[in-house]
C-alpha cells in the first residue's frame, strides 16, 4: 500500500507544487528544475521507454506471423521495416562521400574513385551524423518510402473532411440548417467568386428565404406573398437610391459576412469552450496534486 | 448569505491581502514575482474554493447534482452493444506522451471503461502512441479487472503500443478498425490531424463513436463525426462523472463557482476598459492586474 498508493501520491503532490510554484517564486533553481531539469527527466524516461514499446510491438507482430492469424502478412511487412530502420540506423552509416557525391556503401564509392580516374579520397560521414546528411541511405528511407507514406495519410483527410461535411451540412433541424447556411456564407466568402456576388443579390435571396419561413410557420400564405413583395419593394427602392453598390449594404457583403461570423460568433463560441478547457485543466491538475484524484495508479 | 459564500468572501479577502503583503516585501526578501500576483490569487482563490468544496463534500451526506451529459452516459451504452455483438472495443487514448493531462484524463477514463468491460466481459483493444502511456494504461486496466474480481480476463497485451509517429499510429489504428470491425470506438485524449481519420474510419464500419478532447481544434471534427462528443471540460469531469465519488464531483461544482467569479470578472474588466476607453477613467484593470 505504502509503495503503490503513498509514496507515488506524494512525489506527484510535491513535484506538482514545486512546478507550480515556480511560476510564482523568482529562484533561479526552481525555476531551472520546472523549466529544464524536469522536462529533461522525462525526455530521459520516454527514451528508455521506447525500448518497451518496441519489445511489446515487435512480440505481437511475431506471435501473428507464426500462429499465421488472419492477415499475418501485414505483420510480416512490420517486422521487416522494423528491422530495416534498425539496421540503416544503427549498423550502416549509408553515406561516403567522394568529393561532393554520396555513395550508400564505400564499394560503390571507390568503384566511382576508380571510374573517373579521381584523385579524391573516399570520406565516410560521422556516425550519428549520418541520419540528418543528405543522400544518406537513412534520408533516403525517410524521403522516399516514410515522407510519402505519411503525406498518403495526410492526403486522406481531404476526403474525410468532404465527406463529414456532407453528413454536417445535411439540413436536418435548425442547428444543422444554420451549420449549413454558415458553411456556405464562409465558403463563398473566402474565395474570389464570393467577392463578385452582390450583397443586393444577396438581400433578395434573405428576404425570399424569410418569406418562405413565415409561411412554414404561420402557414399563412397571403401573409409571406405580402412579406415577399413587400421586402423586395424596398430593396429594389433603396438599390436605386444607393445606385447598386457591389458592396453595400455591408452586412449582406459575402467577404464581410464571413469576416463577421468568423470573428464574432465563432470567436465568442471558441473562447467560451476555450475558458471551459483551461478551468477543466486547472482543476484536474489540482486534483492530481491535493491526492483527490488517484484513478491514474489504477485506484 | 449562506455560509459558505462568507468563507468564499472572507477568503477572498485574505488571498488579495497576503498577495499584497508579499508584493510590499522588501527588496532584499522579495522572491515573489510581482507581475504575476493576479495569477496568484486567482490560483490561491481557486484551491480554496476546491478544497472546501471537497470538505463539504466529505461531511454531506447529500448527494450532489451533476447534470447528465449523454456522452458519458452512453459509455455503459457502448460496453453493451459491444457486448451483444460479441466484437471489442477500441479504446485511443490519444496521441500525445503522460506529461499532457489530457493523456492523463483519458488513461483515468479508461480505467472506467476497464470496469465495464470486465463486468461484461467484453474484449478491449487499446493501442497506444507512446510507451510511458502503454505502462500507465495497462497498470490502470489490470487494477480494474482486478477490482471487479475477473484479474483471468486481464490481458497485458489489450494495451500495446504502436508507434510515436502520428500517421504511422493513424494508419495502424484504421487498420485494427478495418480488420476487427469494433462495436465500438472511444477517443479520449490529446488529438491532432489525425482525429478525422480516426472518426470517419469509425463512421464507415458502423461503430458507435465516443470522443472526449480538450484539444479545441478536432473539437468540430469529433461533433461532426462522432455519435457523442465531450468538449473540453466534460472531458476533464469524465471522471468524476464516471465514479460518482463525491469528493471528485466537489470538484466539479468548484469549477463551476470559479466559473461565475470568472464571468462577474469578465463583466467588471469590460466596464473598466469601457470607462477607460471613453474617457471617464485613467483606470484600467486589465493594465493595473498585468493581464
Amino acid at each position: 500500500m505504502l509503495l503503490k498508493r503513498y509514496i507515488p501520491v506524494a512525489i506527484v503532490a510535491f513535484f506538482g507544487a514545486l512546478t507550480l510554484s515556480a511560476w510564482f517564486i523568482d529562484n533561479e533553481t526552481i525555476e531551472t528544475f520546472a523549466n529544464d531539469d524536469a522536462t529533461q527527466f522525462f525526455d530521459i524516461i520516454a527514451a528508455f521507454a521506447v525500448f518497451l514499446g518496441a519489445l511489446n510491438l515487435l512480440k505481437l507482430q511475431f506471435i501473428k506471423v507464426l500462429k499465421q492469424q488472419s492477415e499475418w502478412q501485414y505483420s510480416a511487412i512490420a517486422i521487416a521495416s522494423f528491422f530495416f530502420a534498425f539496421i540503416i540506423g544503427f549498423f550502416i552509416r549509408g553515406a561516403y562521400f567522394v568529393g561532393e557525391d554520396v555513395y550508400f556503401s564505400q564499394q560503390a564509392a571507390e568503384e566511382a574513385v576508380v571510374a573517373m580516374n579521381s584523385s579524391e579520397t573516399v570520406r565516410p560521414v560521422d556516425w550519428g551524423a549520418h541520419v540528418q546528411t543528405d543522400g544518406s541511405l537513412f534520408q533516403w528511407m525517410f524521403k522516399y518510402i516514410f515522407s510519402p507514406l505519411s503525406a498518403t495519410m495526410f492526403a486522406l483527410l481531404a476526403f474525410f473532411v468532404a465527406s463529414a461535411s456532407f453528413r454536417a451540412f445535411r439540413a436536418r433541424n435548425l442547428e444543422a440548417s444554420l451549420l449549413l447556411v454558415a458553411g456556405i456564407i464562409i465558403m463563398l466568402g473566402r474565395v474570389p467568386v464570393g467577392s463578385l456576388i452582390s450583397s443586393w443579390l444577396i438581400m433578395y435571396i434573405v428576404a425570399f428565404s424569410v418569406g418562405f419561413g413565415i409561411n412554414a410557420y404561420t402557414r399563412n400564405r397571403n401573409m409571406a406573398l405580402g412579406w415577399v413583395l413587400g421586402s423586395f419593394g424596398l430593396i429594389t427602392g433603396l438599390g436605386f437610391t444607393m445606385g447598386w453598390p457591389i458592396d453595400q449594404p455591408a452586412i449582406f457583403y459575402l467577404p464581410a459576412l464571413q469576416e463577421w461570423i468568423y470573428l464574432v460568433p465563432n470567436l465568442a463560441g471558441s473562447r467560451a469552450i476555450l475558458i471551459g478547457i483551461g478551468l477543466g485543466i486547472v482543476a484536474t491538475s489540482l486534483r492530481y496534486i491535493f491526492g483527490l484524484e488517484k484513478s491514474y495508479l489504477g485506484e | 448569505m449562506n455560509n459558505k459564500y462568507q468563507v468564499y468572501a472572507g477568503g477572498i479577502v485574505g488571498i488579495l491581502l497576503f498577495t499584497l503583503a508579499l508584493s510590499a516585501l522588501p527588496e532584499s526578501l522579495n522572491f515573489f514575482r510581482e507581475e504575476k500576483s493576479a495569477m496568484f490569487a486567482f490560483t490561491l482563490t481557486v484551491i480554496m474554493i476546491m478544497l472546501y468544496e471537497v470538505r463539504l463534500a466529505k461531511s454531506s451526506s447529500e448527494d450532489i447534482f451533476l447534470r447528465t451529459i449523454p456522452g458519458l452516459k452512453a459509455v455503459e451504452e457502448a460496453v453493451g452493444r459491444s457486448t451483444e455483438m460479441g466484437r471489442p472495443i477500441l479504446y485511443v487514448p490519444g496521441i500525445m506522451d503522460m506529461n499532457e493531462v489530457e493523456t492523463v484524463a483519458g488513461v483515468v477514463v479508461l480505467g472506467h471503461v476497464a470496469n465495464m468491460t470486465a463486468q461484461y466481459e467484453t474484449e478491449l483493444d487499446v493501442p497506444v502512441a507512446r510507451a510511458i502511456v502503454m505502462q500507465s494504461a495497462r497498470q490502470v486496466a489490470k487494477e480494474a479487472y482486478m477490482t471487479q474480481g475477473r484479474p483471468e480476463m486481464y490481458n497485458e497485451d489489450m494495451v500495446h503500443y504502436v508507434t510515436d509517429d502520428q500517421f504511422a499510429y493513424a494508419a495502424a489504428v484504421n487498420g485494427i478498425m478495418q480488420r476487427d470491425e469494433p462495436a465500438a470506438c472511444l477517443y479520449m485524449g490529446k488529438f491532432f490531424a489525425e482525429s478525422l481519420l480516426f472518426a470517419e474510419t469509425g463512421n464507415s464500419i458502423g461503430a458507435i463513436q465516443i470522443a472526449g478532447t480538450g484539444s479545441q481544434t478536432q473539437i468540430p471534427f469529433f461533433v461532426t463525426a462522432c455519435d457523442y462528443t465531450l468538449m473540453g471540460e466534460e472531458f476533464f469531469a469524465a471522471s468524476a462523472y464516471l465514479s460518482k465519488e463525491p469528493e471528485l464531483i466537489a470538484g466539479i461544482t468548484a469549477q463551476d463557482i470559479i466559473k461565475v467569479l470568472l464571468i462577474g470578472f469578465i463583466m467588471l474588466a469590460i466596464v473598466s476598459r469601457a470607462f477607460f476607453d471613453l474617457g471617464l477613467t485613467d483606470f484600467n484593470l486589465i493594465t493595473w492586474l498585468n493581464l
